[in-house]
């Protein structure tokens, strides 16, 4: 018999709920409350989330993003920034020690990208992981994903572009010089690409997460089973949403 | 009386650092790793770190591990080899972890901040 692990979908969350979600449940799982989780999501408004040891400042054009009503959070993992408006966002908890994580972590990202592969090629794209953290489709990044670990805990979270809009990506984020903002963009054109982009439509939330939660479930070999988050996991996102995902302290502190 | 010319020899000490310090950036990329900004204050009498911010898209393992260093590497002397040393230590003592980062690039990146 498979074993089975906990699967939530929760769309238009706010940035800070997100990543406030993804913690909590960390946090049950290294208390043994809560068996291994998927979670799919979606983020609204769209935002964008900076890696732990990135500095908001030198990352994040705040005027812009007021103007167009983008949030911006630090995330509790490293990694760049990201603007997540047209994608499916995965995170994936799991104890270090179960036997479908290798305790290397560049061995560990490229496993739990397998099942992001998998779950593309349901979709009929095909896809290498790129390491340290990308996932590309014919050489054009799909997917970037972040891992941290935790109270002996792995989170891995991460996007799949299905959908991408690069100069308004741009318009949000800082570069490094403005001189060279165009070459900028056209370079990032040419190395990204979504699903919407391979499959010449587009691919609703529905679509992607059923495909990924086959490319999980094949992967680990595991069953998915829908359920919820638990009063505590409630609890505990709405503290780490108030103390540190929606708070001033927390965001600015590189 | 004594009290002001105290406060007076403090004020004067307080601009002289200030005099003395400024802030210097530099921003690597990491060999087959990822971008790496750093930030310092720099003091030039004596060739030292005031204080120093690491900043980038890499990744730690725990994630404190970069206050620590920041913490270790303040007053460190303007000195490759001794920086690599110190961090090195750093690394070993509390078994951290890079990915994106190295010790080797972390110092080159301190180093090109050096006026």
């Amino acid at each position: 018999m498979r074993e089975k692990w906990r699967f939530l979908t929760t769309q238009d969350k706010t940035a800070y709920t997100n990543m406030a979600i993804d913690w909590a449940v960390l946090n049950a799982n290294s208390k043994g409350q809560v068996p291994p989780t998927v979670r799919f999501y979606t983020w609204k408004p769209s935002a964008i989330s900076i890696g732990y040891f990135q500095s908001l400042d030198e990352e994040i054009d705040f005027n812009v993003c007021k103007k167009l009503g983008v949030d911006y959070v630090r995330r509790i993992t490293g990694g760049g920034a990201v603007y997540h408006e047209h994608e499916l966002t995965y995170s994936i908890v799991i104890p270090e020690s179960h036997p479908q994580i290798p305790k290397n972590i560049i061995e560990s990202y490229g496993r739990i990208c397998g099942a992001l592969i998998k779950g593309l090629g349901q979709l009929g794209i095909e896809s290498q992981y790129m390491p340290i953290n990308d996932i590309v489709s014919n050489g054009k990044k799909i997917s970037g994903n972040a891992q941290t670990r935790k109270n002996k805990t792995v989170l891995q979270h991460g996007t799949i572009l299905t959908d991408v809009n690069v100069d308004k990506m741009f318009s949000v984020l800082k570069v490094p010089d403005e001189k060279i903002r165009d070459k900028m963009i056209s370079d990032v054109k040419q190395r990204v690409t979504s699903v919407k982009h391979i499959l010449g439509e587009d691919a609703n939330f529905d679509r992607v997460s059923n495909a990924m939660k086959l490319g999980f479930e094949e992967e680990f070999d595991v069953e998915l089973v829908p359920g919820n988050l638990t009063d505590q996991e409630i609890k505990d996102a709405e503290k780490f949403e108030k103390e540190y995902f929606s708070s001033r302290e927390w965001n600015h502190k590189k | 009386m004594s009290e002001v010319h105290t406060m007076q020899e403090k004020l004067f000490y307080r601009l002289h650092l200030i005099l003395n310090q400024m802030n210097l950036k530099s921003v690597y990329k990491i060999p087959n790793g990822k971008l790496l900004k750093i930030s310092l204050d720099y003091n030039e009498r004596n060739d030292s770190i005031g204080s120093i911010d690491i900043t980038g898209d890499f990744f730690a393992y725990p994630e404190e591990a970069i206050e620590l260093l920041e913490k270790n590497l303040q007053n460190s002397r303007f000195n490759r080899l001794d920086l690599l040393k110190k961090i090195n230590s750093v690394i070993e003592k509390n078994d951290l972890e890079f990915i994106g980062l190295n010790a080797e690039g972390l110092t080159h990146g301190i180093m090109l901040c050096r006026p």
